[in-house]
């Protein structure tokens, strides 16, 4: 009988230790230290595009920043309205990338792959029509691009990755031009 | 053997005063043992299932990610139908990496001898060109915090490399001012993280996960140290 408790000690711990590496698998996340959703709602408001600093020594929004990269983010909230990011494609380098709060990248599309330079996006949640967005916007709808977000909040990132060090400016400059907000249809009368 | 590890665990028996009564001495010594069985196997179950999800989610797995030399690259990164070790990483993280069908991530934190990266020591990064829109690679402290140092450099990018004239590069990582390409690692004698960055590489699997030739990684060189 006592030679035989260990072996079931054995098979119960290796049991119990799948159990548990489980369930810290699942909760991990949750007690993550600061998740780049809570980094970046500290830096201020939803639905308003906000130009993050290069990032240097000690000044990055999140851990392992491309220092050679511009950033400029929207923390989106879709509760009240769809959203509406508008912005002058700099160059074909240009990645527009959307996220749920966990970080997911549910969206993206890359300078090189518009059309034009202007971006005109319209972001909105899984129960909010924006059918008419391309009829009442004054460009042609082709030109708008409707995504249809899986979260009602989320983070949209723009990053302008350099072409060398003399195209900082540029780009900053670049970033400063785009912007983010409620979505408002022209005709609201109905 | 296995019986022996349990039981060298802490044992409630010796912290036990409830062993009074001779005559069910060996019964209670009997249920003792067991209580201090149970208590040793969750605790080493304990360990194993948070230690086990901690390293598969920190460091990651073959279930997850590409090891290649000194790289590693977690496959479905930003993903969202990533698997929950990814997704935990990613959350963990703090970043906000693209998905992996339109970058791709690798990170170093030995050199290709698989020594620890450090600012003691002074290396040699040989690469070719990668096949991709854009590519940068920069040196991180290893909380992924950029290195203070008097250039300003914390990276090199495919636009800014001096290139050999077959295209290849090397860049050289030390503490010192190095001709060429020199990508300091600051004053501070302190443990490194490379990252390569591949913004949409041009080859892509079935799966549309953009593809890079492992022969293409850069070749992480330890040249001296002090």
């Amino acid at each position: 009988m006592r030679v035989r408790i260990p072996g079931l000690y054995i098979v119960l711990g290796l049991v119990l230790a799948g159990l548990i590496h489980i369930v810290a698998v699942l909760t991990l996340p949750m007690l993550a230290p600061r998740n780049a959703q809570a980094r970046l709602a500290a830096l201020g408001p939803a639905n308003t595009m906000i130009e993050l600093p290069p990032a240097s020594p000690g000044h990055q929004a999140m851990p392992m920043m491309a220092p050679d990269v511009r950033y400029a983010f929207c923390r989106f909230d879709l509760t009240n309205a769809p959203i509406r990011l508008r912005a002058a494609i700099a160059d074909e380098l240009w990645l527009i990338a959307l996220y749920t709060p966990e970080g997911e990248n549910f969206y993206t599309v890359a300078g090189a792959d518009m059309k034009r330079a202007q971006l005109d996006l319209i972001l909105a949640a899984a129960d909010q029509t924006v059918e008419e967005a391309g009829v009442d916007a004054p460009e042609s709808s082709d030109e708008v691009l409707v995504v249809n977000a899986p979260v009602a909040e989320g983070i949209a990132l723009i990053r302008a990755p350099l072409a060398g060090p003399s195209r900082a400016a540029r780009a900053e400059n670049a970033l400063k031009d785009t912007s983010c907000g409620p979505y408002t249809k022209s005709d609201s009368g109905g | 053997m296995d019986a022996d590890r349990l039981t060298a665990l802490p044992n409630p028996l010796l912290l036990s005063p409830s062993h009074s009564t001779p005559w069910r001495e060996e019964q209670a010594t009997h249920s003792m043992r067991s209580l201090a069985y149970f208590i040793g196997t969750f605790v080493v179950a304990l360990m194993l299932g948070i230690g086990s999800a901690w390293y598969m989610i920190e460091r990651g797995s073959p279930l997850t990610t590409t090891k290649v030399g000194p790289w590693a690259s977690w496959i479905s990164e930003g993903n969202p139908n990533a698997d929950p070790y990814t997704e935990a990483h990613v959350a963990r993280s703090g970043r906000l990496p693209l998905s992996s069908t339109v970058a791709r991530y690798f990170t170093a934190r030995t050199d290709s001898a698989g020594h620890t990266l450090t600012s003691a020591c002074q290396y040699s990064i040989v690469g070719s060109p990668l096949n991709a829109r854009w590519w940068s690679l920069a040196v991180y402290d290893e909380n992924g915090g950029l290195i203070e140092n008097p250039s300003g450099r914390y990276s090199f990018n495919d636009e800014e490399l001096l290139r050999h004239a077959d295209g290849s590069f090397r860049i050289n990582l030390s503490s010192k001012a190095r001709p060429e390409n020199w990508l300091p690692s600051g004053a501070v004698e302190q443990p490194l993280m490379l990252m390569l960055r591949i913004y949409s590489p041009r080859e892509t699997d079935a799966s549309g996960v953009g593809l890079v030739p492992s022969e293409r990684l850069p070749n992480v060189e330890r040249t001296g140290c002090e």
